[in-house]
């Protein structure tokens, strides 16, 4: 593959990235001209071999063959920084090959957990808005960020079980961790419209509450309605209220560097490269009016 | 206020469909909810999604006794499940090692030491079947009809890195010592 040229326009404002999680070459080779960076999530470029986990090189080898004038993030999905008794080593582990491989901008994780007791739960929770668990995350934030020494931001997630007993509110928790840590914040445009669906979050006074100077990057994407839920499940393109929603929350956020599409590696397939392609124009077209 | 490692602990044992701490009222609220129900589903669901991408001709197997999604689950209610698909799929086919069917047996214990072995295992694997394992693993391919078991003899089968072709089978007379290399 040739090197992919990042489009010059968008370098010094916002970029657009996307999800790439390997072993679609010529999928990588039609989005690159479309995206400024490639999102990496490092869990699900890894393997593991008689208990050794580690990145798979061909995957790896892929991101490289883009050539150094493209942008990288890592975004992470197995940290599971809220988990009360240790957050996974492993991942580190993961995360210290991708950062001695590539010059990440940022790298970011879920507000979540994901293991307990060393289990794995097999979905991601959301953390109970208390000042226990936000001992908890800034203790951590802080270590993750001395130990790699560029920017790290956390996302909300979504919250499908009734919220527990809580003492800040939805945006005041993510204030709170921001302040204290410095961290900066990915808000999800599609998590909060899944939030208001399933939970009724006032997605206005949640952004009225945030402190939109901490947010960083922007997460759209497009799920499905199952059960009368919204699953947070990255299968579709953007519904236009989402990216309508996307394009608010970065007017109003100063410090936004990027917009990134996602969709899951099990959903190329049926969306189609075509389907994928088209988004990322549409994305683009409307990131830059 | 009810303490993270509680929490944590007792929506753990919920949507792993255990029994927990009760006497807690939002793991109360949480475990008759509707939301853990659609949480527990999606969990399933994504390790269904899993096995089947790495344990082809296992999947198919039980896809065709109807009874996938239900192993599935069990397996998800009673094992910690690793997040990555490798280890997954292994402890996966690890727990069918005892499953009454003895085709079952044999295809899950097939498939395991075929992975294990590409993972570089220099363990040597026997799997033995009731019919002729080709033909199995054709009628699962092509989803065509199933050979029925045969009566008289088994297959013996060896599975490992030193093997050309990784596998050796040898069909075997239950009556008697007589053995053949299978065709």
């Amino acid at each position: 593959m040739a090197s992919a040229t990042a489009n010059p326009c968008i370098r010094s404002g916002v970029a657009l990235a996307t999800t790439y999680e390997g072993d679609d070459p010529v999928l990588l080779e039609r989005i690159a001209p479309l995206v400024d960076a490639i999102e990496i999530a490092p869990d699900t470029i890894a393997r593991s071999d008689s208990k050794q986990q580690h990145l798979r090189g061909e995957v790896l080898d892929e991101y490289s063959w883009l050539g150094p004038r493209f942008r990288f993030v890592a975004h992470g999905i197995g940290l599971s920084i809220g988990s009360h008794d240790s957050w996974n080593e492993t991942y580190l582990r993961l995360l210290d090959e991708l950062f001695s491989r590539f010059d990440l901008e940022w790298h970011s994780e879920h507000l979540a957990w994901t293991t307990c007791g060393g289990e794995n739960s097999g979905t991601m929770f959301a953390l109970p808005r208390t000042e226990e668990a936000l001992d908890l995350i800034c203790e951590r934030v802080t270590r993750i960020q001395q130990r790699y020494g560029v920017p790290f931001l956390l996302e909300h997630v979504i919250q499908l079980l009734p919220d527990a007993p809580a003492q800040f509110t939805p945006a005041g928790f993510l204030n709170a961790i921001t302040s204290r840590t410095g961290c900066g914040l990915i808000v999800d445009a599609y998590n909060l419209e899944c939030d208001a669906h399933n939970q009724g979050l006032d997605i206005r006074a949640f952004l009225d509450g945030l402190d939109m100077a901490a947010v960083r990057e922007v997460h759209i994407a497009g799920g499905v309605q199952y059960s009368g839920f919204q699953l947070d499940i990255h299968s579709r393109p953007a519904r236009d209220t989402t990216l309508t929603l996307a394009l608010e929350i970065v007017a109003r956020a100063p410090n936004v560097r990027a917009v990134t599409y996602e969709f899951l590696k099990e959903a190329i397939a049926p969306l189609g490269h075509d389907a994928i392609c088209a988004e990322l124009a549409r994305l683009r077209k409307a990131i830059q009016q | 206020m009810t303490s993270l490692a509680v929490q944590q602990q007792g929506l753990l044992d919920l949507i792993k469909g255990r029994t927990t701490n009760v006497s807690d009222p939002y793991l109360r609220d949480v475990a008759g909810c509707r939301e853990l129900a659609m949480l527990r589903e999606i969990a399933v669901w994504w390790r269904k999604v899993h096995v089947e991408s790495q344990c082809r001709f296992t999947s198919r197997l039980l896809k065709r006794m109807r009874n996938f999604d239900s192993v599935v689950s069990a397996y998800f209610n009673e094992n910690a499940t690793s997040p990555f698909v490798e280890e997954l799929a292994l402890d996966f086919l690890r727990t069918l090692r005892d499953d009454p069917d003895p085709l079952v047996r044999a295809v899950s214990q097939f498939e395991c030491a075929l992975q294990s072995v590409r993972l570089g295992s220099a363990d040597v694997f026997e799997v033995t079947w009731d019919r002729h394992p080709d033909l199995v693993i054709r009628a699962l391919e092509q989803a065509s009809e199933m050979p029925a078991a045969e009566v008289g003899c088994i297959y013996r089968m060896k599975v490992a890195n030193d093997i050309p072709g990784l596998i050796a089978c040898t069909r075997m007379l239950t009556r008697s010592a007589t053995a053949s290399a299978c065709e």
